[in-house]
């Protein structure tokens, strides 16, 4: 599903991620975790195009990806569902605009879709902040709209960055466990946080793989956090 | 009428995109400056072509008159009897509808300009005038001339080209000057749409962001920002046609000769066409920039 060999990236000449080597199987759950700025976000931000590798090779659903062409890439993200650090909600429009937002993109008409909007949103539990623009939510609500949004179109891959960031435990764990149903759905999820508490929770629901970034490398997290 | 709609949608004519709420925001009032200057290039524009379109035709329907008409001039020595021998042989003569000496009371009228009212014109020596009405491409001048020479030497044939010539090149000048003005109105209004893009753009940065990163192609996006630029360059320029129609349909042009006022200005039927092709020129102009502005922002934005 991802493969990443020998990647590095950096901002402004520092260097983030060195020689990343990595496999993620289809249908497999991983946390990704790593103190702050350890370059969690920036790894993710890579596995959905948003920024170009400096040296090395990405491949994404067995495509090798061509930093050039646009057509690829916006065909590629619309096989990736992403929950963005900061949601990256539309302010203008109300939380199930916006959750329906991805599937207009894709010029999936309401008129039969309509109804997978109504669910999603009820789903997540927003269905009474359904008609709220975001900036009257709160962040959990924010969180869960994010997540509606990555999903509505169903998509193999979903990138999580920090989705119990916000939030309180409570609700950490009601998205957790909407994660973890998505995995169960068949889909492949990757899940960047430093809550050791959300990862260690997850154990008794998904069969789940944890990796640690630091210092620019990528390891294998040993197996009693 | 499914075709059609699609068609629009494809163009960004009509609203939000595909049914859904609008992807871009509403704006503030700073958007209707865009219609404003619209309103404002449209109704100049219509003005400008309107008035080349009057001097031109002006300055042609006058040049069509002289051209229908010629002046045989004869010695001020011409008796009545040759003169009438002249006047039956230019009646003959193919391409003269018809030849009439112009009699001293007309003569005195077209010299008043110069020598005043009343002046003794029997005591000049003035040359005798006959009045020519043309038809189709006019008599064998050479041929005319050697004729009428052998009866009454010294006739000189004028068709008025020494006026017609300079009233063709002067409304041909106004219809070239009518002409750039009218371009270079299209082309601030094309400057000031891609001014309007480039901003709306910048403005919505953010936006534009989050709609490729969930999947929205460069296309949807244009269409987006196309569709509102051109409503509110649409509704400016209609405004502004409609306006300078309006004015020129609300001139006094009853005061003037009924000969004159159908060159002057078209009529209520051509001024609404008129302000329709204008209105339709700015929304065709306004698209066009719109769109090859979006699309190079865009991909400047990569
Ligand atoms: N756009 C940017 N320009 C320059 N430097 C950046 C940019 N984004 C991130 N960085 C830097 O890159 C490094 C990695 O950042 P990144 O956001 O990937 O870390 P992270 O692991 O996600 O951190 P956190 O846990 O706080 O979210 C940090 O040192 C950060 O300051
Ligand atoms: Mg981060």
């Amino acid at each position: 599903m991802i493969s990443l060999e020998k990647i590095s990236f950096g901002y402004d000449g520092r260097t983030t991620l060195k020689e990343l080597d990595l496999e993620v199987p289809a249908g497999s759950f991983h946390f990704l975790t790593g103190p702050s700025g350890a370059g969690k976000t920036t790894l993710l931000k890579l596995l959905h195009l948003e920024h170009r590798p400096d040296t090395g090779r990405i491949g994404l659903f067995g495509e090798d990806i061509q930093p050039a062409d646009p057509r690829q890439r916006t065909r590629l993200r619309r096989r990736i569902g992403v929950v963005f650090q900061d949601f990256r909600l539309i302010e203008h429009m109300s939380v199930s605009d916006n959750i329906a937002l991805p599937l207009r993109l894709q010029g999936k008409p309401m008129a039969t879709h309509g109804d997978d909007v109504i669910e999603l949103v009820q789903w997540v539990g927003l269905t009474e902040r359904a008609d709220a623009l975001p900036r009257t939510l709160s962040a959990g609500e924010k969180q869960r709209a994010a997540i509606a949004r990555a999903v509505i179109t169903s998509p193999e891959l979903i990138i999580a960055d920090e989705p119990t960031g916000n939030i309180d435990a409570e609700m950490g764990m009601r998205i957790l466990r909407l994660l973890v149903e998505l995995n169960r759905l068949g889909k492949t999820v990757m899940v960047a946080t430093h809550d050791l508490g959300l990862i260690r929770a997850a154990k008794s629901l998904v069969s789940a793989r944890t990796l640690r970034l630091s210092e620019g490398r990528l390891m294998q997290a040993a197996s009693d956090l | 009428m499914a075709a059609l709609r699609a068609m629009a949608v494809r163009l960004g004519l009509v609203a939000d995109v595909d049914g859904g709420p609008p992807i871009v925001p509403p704006s503030g009032w700073s958007a209707w400056l865009t219609t404003l200057t619209a309103c404002a290039m449209a109704f100049l524009a219509l003005l400008t072509i309107a008035a080349g379109l009057a001097a031109g035709g002006l300055a042609e329907d006058w040049q069509a008159d002289l051209a229908e008409a010629a002046t045989l001039r004869l010695p001020a020595s011409t008796d009545a009897a040759t003169l009438e021998r002249v006047i039956d042989q230019l009646s003959a003569t193919p391409g003269i509808a018809s030849a009439r000496a112009l009699d001293p009371g007309e003569q005195a009228a077209l010299l008043e300009p110069w020598l005043g009212r009343g002046a003794r014109l029997a005591d000049l020596p003035l040359p005798v005038l006959v009045d020519l009405r043309i038809e189709g491409s006019g008599p064998d001048v050479p041929a005319l001339e050697a004729n009428l020479g052998l009866v009454t030497p010294g006739a000189v044939y004028d068709d008025h080209a020494g006026v017609r010539a300079p009233l063709g090149r002067a409304a041909e000048e106004v219809r070239r000057i009518a002409l750039a003005g009218t371009v270079l109105v299209v082309l601030a209004a094309a400057g000031m749409v891609a001014l309007a893009a480039r901003a709306s753009l910048a403005a919505n940065a953010e936006l534009v962001r989050i709609v490729r990163l969930i999947g929205g192609e460069d296309a949807f996006i244009t269409r987006a920002f196309v569709g509102r630029i051109v409503r509110r360059t649409a509704l400016g320029a209609i405004a502004g046609a409609a306006l300078g129609a309006g004015a020129l349909a609300a001139l006094p042009v009853g005061g003037l000769s009924t000969a004159l006022a159908p060159v002057l200005l078209p009529g209520p039927g051509g001024l609404a066409a008129l302000a329709a092709v204008v209105a339709l020129g700015f929304v065709a102009v306004g698209w066009g920039a719109a769109r090859a502005t979006l699309r190079v922002t865009l991909r400047e934005m990569q």
